[in-house]
């Protein structure tokens, strides 16, 4: 039964929600469904989290939202802002609704959320930096990651070490999020699995590409420690479809592989002045920062081209590299932007700055480096397949902006080359798979993360891989390990 | 002329609490009594009430009252009736005014009394101002020609057809099509009864082709609208069929047409030839060629297969566009809705995946006239499936779409296809996924628990995603079930969506032509959503079927009936009286400068270069002032509405704490509707709003506001229709000119421009006109008083009068 509560929290309660649901538009929810339905987390985590159900919770009984744990299992995904009808923020609705839990006291919940997250979510360290974002409820990261290892310690005690142990070897081309969470949850299962990894070190894009502001990596390496420690073989430096053919896995005796390279080539632009020095593909830019190398942006002009999320953690990078300027430059609206928009939102905040509605048109040069951009604005006209508006140039409204370094990160897509031809592609050049098993058209071979779904989150690679692992058990158990 | 004593009688009314709750009305009463030329002031319970209207006319002939002031609701509700009373008790009816107390006042203050009450004073000193100023005036009669144009075929425009041709009047019923029917004629059954729906319609569409008062014109199209209620004039363009009316309809044409398309009627699942006739039962008959598709395009004869196949010799490639020019006195707007697409939302991969059909689709594959002749086929491999999901919602209820209304029929059409599907393959299993089942009307519940009853399976939950399957080209729809609280993830052989109905694509096209008004859907606009559900507010204009809103074909034909007997009640008077709110002239002040040609929307005004003076054409005009508000000689000013008039009450408003108040010009149409509309909805905003209502925004002359601002005020609005909508076609485009060069006036001369603001706001924007208050009562704050004064000084000479 809902208590009466004192008249200044039913007032802020009430605030709160204003604030954070669209009360003018009338944005409200009519319980679809269709959130929690393509939401990673309530997969993960089945009947534990049902972000639809928390929503309605918190409309009708603000108390309980508060002192549930559902409240903290949110990962920042946007899957459902996407896919909703009514275009509703949940993660912001959340996040709005958690400070409001934290001013009135209520910690018990995120403690029980942490250990939900350590159970279900493999790589939880990098999940609860990366993902999860307590932080932004104003709790401290460092006390959460001291208490999420310790009880992934205990979890990982307790439970028997090796059940019926899975028959058959299995192969993970990729050691990305996706790649990891097979490897790990198939080893909890006593599976003997290597991964195959192309770079030199183990992570993917956690390693290669995500800034280390955002995931510091001793906490991608604590996470790595536990595959280490459940058996687990990297094997670093080992290219398949160079080093190795794809072909002769079957060969070396591995039963089923998992095919998790991700999404590494970089669109290319394919306009005047793309070669230039100083035009960098963000995935290269962002790669060059990472492996250590000092590089002084002090006094320079940064522009970025593109909208999702590796142009926005490129611009960030630019401006903590100490540039003067750094310029997100997009060819549609705000609204249409593919990136997370709590992290557009913090871009801002950061300094950098985002240009709407413009596309570049080609790239100036002097003496071989690049020395500004030409850009064009744009218009939005109908909608087109993808179900966002087409941007048509406006002509005649060209215009030129000063820019030392221009990082392009328009889009990226798997390199696939190494793969046999049965294994079908889709038209964007991403692996089908069947969508309830993870399946590739090529029996045994299984795929997720960004290279079936295309750039994608964290979150949305290791859920893929959970699936598929599970899938790989299946198969693994109904061949007999043939 | 010696000016007879002024005896005006003041009302205020309580309106049981919804006035009293708020406003003190004995108060107001009272303070009433002490205005210059008030001799009587009463509050009273219900104005509008018998007693109250008794009261009123016992009251003028007693007290010999020859102005009434009424402060109760909007005008916009009970003008008419008060204006009645008058007449009634022998006083002209112009030498009556309304103070908004009640939308505009007391439902809008609710929490501040004394504010609600000294501001309800405010407005009534300033009716009682221009009361004393008002004249008697006679309304011109106006015939009305007896004759109706009906635009658009579907069920709506030929019920409203039928009826007004039984009634007696003669109709002109314009369709674009090539064939009248429109939605109706490509529908299997209809719901709930399960007719067949091209069965009921066909005999209707008989009786248009053959009745002696309806001339059908078909493959046509309106293109200009001019005039007014009762006598409109409409050009009308009849494309060219290329096949003259000898045609026998027998078909040997299309055999032989070499070139072939996807068919429209068919919504693309079937073929036709250049030329062909839409559909079977098509009224006219008359076979068309679309040049488009036909060999001789481009003027050469290629191809003269048709004309070799046709006994009659009908086929004639000679024919040209011709316009036709129509007189009538009313119109019926029919013109329908159109379907949403939905490819434009990708997680459902229509137009990817074969087998997503819409619900127009499925109804021409389950139509036994239809292409697969009512066998229910898969498209990718033509088998009959065997599961098959219905997707409710598709479209509609969604801000993302930009379509957040329910569409109304999709429901009980889902229902009902169900129900098809069970006739004809019993074993079928059928998942509707949905978020509420809307079955309101009659028959509807029975029609629902049918479809359960023969075991269609209703799932709360819409399916986030659909996948397909490569092989089998089956489709996965995943989706959580939310009154068990459990994802699924279902496999079908074939998905309709649901698809909602929007506004058509060219309805800014009919809006414009014939000046009508749009609510935040896209539909057209009716008069009242009440009161007048069937009335364009352009007098002489109605409303049939989907294009006022999504409605099934019960709906569509009763408000076609509906309409139509409106339509007849004009033409059965014959005449209708224009509201004396026409331009006066001074002739010694005009110079023949002819600005107010140029911005009359209706042509009303002529320059006669001779007699060096303009000439105005009272029928034709609409009554917006902006004439009035354009001359620069002060030689033009607006009957009901003139310049001395709008200036008492402006000084009314400013005679007392000027520099704390907004004074806001709102026109009738939409930005006084829009902020009666935030009334109704009890919307909360500041009060030192004062509202001076004009017929349009374009009667707003620089001068009232430079008046305004002379006087002290902190603030002025002006507010009025957005543009492309102005009531007056374009009136409210020299209301923005004026503004423009108000605001470099202000700046040239140092004061803040924020102070006048400028809002375009439709009735249905309520909230948008509070936030502007809110808005304005931040400026009003932070104005200084050595700004109130400077903006004195810079406009001292305004005003005049």
């Amino acid at each position: 039964m809902t208590p009466t509560l004192d008249n200044a929290k039913a007032i802020a309660y009430k605030k709160a929600l204003s604030e954070c649901i669209d009360a003018e538009k009338l944005k409200f929810c009519f319980e679809c469904g269709i959130c929690t339905a393509c939401c990673p987390m309530a997969e993960l985590l089945g009947e534990g989290y049902n972000p639809r159900n928390l929503l309605e919770r918190i409309f009708i009984n603000m108390e309980e939202a508060l002192a549930s744990e559902e409240l903290w299992l949110c990962a920042w995904c946007y899957r459902c802002y996407r896919h909703c009808p009514q275009a509703l923020k949940l993660p912001e609705i959340f996040l709005h609704i958690r400070r409001l839990a934290v001013k009135h006291g209520y910690k018990q919940p995120f403690e029980n959320a942490v250990k939900k997250i350590v159970t279900a979510v493999p790589l939880s360290l990098v999940a609860i930096i990366a993902c999860f974002h307590p932080e932004r409820a104003r709790l401290d990261l460092n006390k959460i990651l001291d208490y999420a290892e310790q009880l992934r310690k205990e979890f990982l005690n307790e439970r028997p070490w090796k059940t019926e142990p899975i028959k058959g070897k299995v192969a993970v081309i990729g050691s990305g999020p996706s790649g990891l969470t097979v490897a790990y949850e198939l080893a909890l299962k006593g599976c003997e699995v290597t991964v195959f990894e192309a770079l030199e070190e183990p992570g993917g894009m956690l390693r290669k590409c995500l800034p280390v502001h955002r995931l510091p990596r001793e906490f991608l390496d604590k996470d790595l420690q536990v595959l280490d420690a459940l058996g687990v073989k990297i094997k670093t430096g080992v290219t398949v479809g160079k080093n190795i053919d794809f072909d002769s896995l079957w060969n070396e005796g591995f039963k089923a592989i998992f095919i998790g390279v991700g999404a590494h080539k970089g669109q290319e632009l394919k306009i005047e002045g793309e070669n230039l020095e100083g035009v960098f593909h963000a995935l290269d830019f962002l790669w060059t920062v990472n492996s250590g190398r000092e590089i002084d942006l002090k006094g320079k002009k940064v522009a970025v081209v593109g909208g999702g999320n590796v142009a926005v953690d490129s611009a960030r990078t630019a401006i903590k590299l100490g540039a003067d300027e750094a310029t997100i430059f997009y060819r549609r609206s705000r609204e249409e932007m593919p990136a997370n928009p709590w992290e557009v939102k913090e871009a801002e905040d950061e300094g950098v700055k985002v240009e709407l509605l413009v596309s570049p048109k080609r790239i100036l040069g002097r003496n071989g480096w690049v020395s500004a951009v030409e850009f064009v604005r744009m218009r939005l006209d109908d909608l087109d397949e993808t179900g966002r508006r087409r941007p048509i140039p406006i002509d005649g409204s060209e215009f030129v902006k000063e820019s030392d370094l221009v990082v392009l990160a328009i889009g990226e897509a798997p390199d696939l080359q190494f793969l046999p031809k049965e294994i079908e592609l889709k038209e964007d050049g991403t692996i089908w798979v069947n969508p309830l098993t993870m399946e590739t058209t090529l029996k045994g071979v299984f795929a997720g993360g960004d290279t079936v779904t295309g750039p994608a989150t964290i979150i949305e690679a290791i859920h893929s891989g959970k699936i598929a692992a599970t899938s790989i058990e299946c198969y693994l158990k109904a061949s007999g390990g043939k | 002329m010696a000016k007879e004593d002024i005896r005006i009688g003041v009302y205020v009314c309580h309106c049981g609490l919804n006035i009293a709750g708020s406003v003190d009305c004995e108060e107001v009463a009272k303070f009433a009594a002490k205005l210059p030329n008030v001799v009587l002031a009463r509050d009273y319970r219900y104005t509008c009430s018998d007693q109250g209207q008794e009261l009123i006319k016992k009251d003028i002939k007693e007290f010999r009252l020859n102005r009434v002031v009424v402060a109760s609701c909007t005008p916009r509700l009970h003008e008419p009736t008060f204006r009645r009373v008058c007449e009634e008790a022998g006083l002209n009816k112009y030498l009556f005014e309304m103070a908004n107390i009640r939308e505009q006042c007391s439902w809008v203050h609710l929490n501040d009394r004394k504010a609600a009450t000294e501001k309800a004073k405010d407005l009534v000193k300033m009716a009682v101002a221009k009361a004393a100023l008002l004249e008697p005036a006679e309304e011109i009669e106006v015939p009305i020609i007896r004759k109706a144009l009906v635009i658009g075929g579907g069920v709506a425009g030929i019920q409203a057809a039928l009826d007004l041709a039984d009634t007696g009047y003669k109709v002109y019923l314009v369709e674009k099509e090539p064939s009248i029917g429109g939605m109706m004629a490509r529908i299997d059954k209809t719901f709930p009864t399960m007719d067949c729906s091209i069965c009921i319609l066909a005999p209707k569409m008989s009786d248009v082709g053959r009745h002696p008062n309806i001339e059908l014109l078909t493959n046509s199209e309106v293109v200009d609208v001019k005039g007014y209620i009762g006598n409109f004039r409409v050009k009308v363009l009849k494309k060219p069929r290329y096949v003259k009316e000898d045609c026998s309809a027998c078909g040997e044409c299309s055999k032989v047409c070499p070139m072939i398309a996807p068919n429209e009627f068919d919504a693309g699942l079937a073929l036709r030839h250049a030329v062909y006739t839409p559909f079977a039962q098509a009224v006219p008959s008359t076979y068309i060629i679309d040049m488009n598709l036909c060999l001789n395009k481009d003027g050469i004869m290629v191809c003269e297969k048709c004309i070799k196949a046709c006994e009659r010799q009908a086929i004639d490639f000679t024919m040209k566009p011709e316009t036709i020019e129509l007189e009538v006195g009313t119109i019926i707007v029919a013109t329908g809705a159109d379907v949403f697409d939905p490819s434009t939302l990708p997680q459902y991969g229509y137009g990817r995946y074969l087998n997503v059909i819409t619900s127009l689709e499925f109804e021409r594959l389950i139509n036994a006239g239809g292409p697969s002749g009512g066998r229910l086929i898969r498209p990718s491999d033509l088998k009959i499936p065997k599961r098959v999901a219905f997707i409710q919602c598709v479209g509609s209820r969604s801000s993302k779409t930009g379509r957040t209304y329910c569409s109304n029929v999709c429901c009980m059409n889902t229902i009902k296809d169900s129900l098809l599907i069970k006739e004809h393959w019993p074993e079928t299993e059928i998942y509707v996924f949905y978020v509420d089942i809307r079955a309101y009307g009659k028959g509807f519940e029975d029609l629902y628990k049918r479809a359960k009853n023969e075991g269609v399976k209703f799932i709360r939950g819409l399916p986030a995603e659909i996948f397909e399957d490569r092989k089998t080209r089956n489709l996965w729809l995943i989706g959580e079930n939310t009154l068990l609280k459990e994802p699924y993830k279902m496999s079908f052989d074939l998905v309709v969506l649901s698809v909602g109905l929007e506004p058509r694509k060219d309805a800014e096209l009919i809006q414009r032509l014939l000046t009508l008004s749009r609510t935040q859907d896209g539909f057209f606009m009716e008069a009242h959503p009440k009161l007048r559900p069937v009335d364009a507010a352009t007098g002489g204009i109605f409303f049939a079927g989907c294009a006022e809103a999504p409605k099934d074909i019960k709906d569509s034909v009763t408000q076609a009936s509906a309409a139509a007997a409106r339509a007849g009640i004009l033409m059965a008077k014959g005449k209708v009286t224009v509201e004396a709110i026409t331009p006066i002239l001074d002739l010694e002040k005009c110079k023949a400068c002819g600005l107010c040609v140029k911005v009359c929307p209706y042509n009303a005004i002529t320059l006669n270069k001779e007699l060096k003076r303009v000439e105005i054409v009272e029928a034709a005009c609409g009554g917006c002032g902006t004439c009035a508000a354009e001359c620069p000689s002060d030689a033009l000013t607006q009957n009901h509405f003139t310049d001395e008039q709008i200036i008492a009450q402006i000084d009314a408003v400013t005679g007392q704490d000027a520099d704390k108040k907004i004074v806001a010009f709102c026109c009738n149409w939409c930005a006084y509707a829009g902020a009666d509309f935030a009334g109704v909805s009890r919307m909360q905003y500041p009060h030192n709003v004062r509202i001076i209502r004009t017929m349009c925004s374009g009667r707003v002359a620089p001068k009232f506001v430079e008046r305004a601002f002379a006087r002290g005020a902190a603030a002025v609005l002006v507010a009025g229709c957005h543009p492309g909508d102005c009531h007056y076609i374009n009136a409210n485009y020299h209301t923005q000119r004026r503004v423009e060069r108000l605001w470099k006036k202000m700046e040239q001369n140092g004061l803040n421009k924020e102070r006048l603001q400028l809002l375009w706001v439709s009735a249905a924007e309520g909230e948008r006109f509070a936030s502007k208050i809110y808005e304005m009562q931040r400026i009003v704050e932070s104005v200084t008083p050595d700004e109130i004064e400077r903006a004195k000084k810079v406009f001292a000479k305004a005003g005049g009068a």
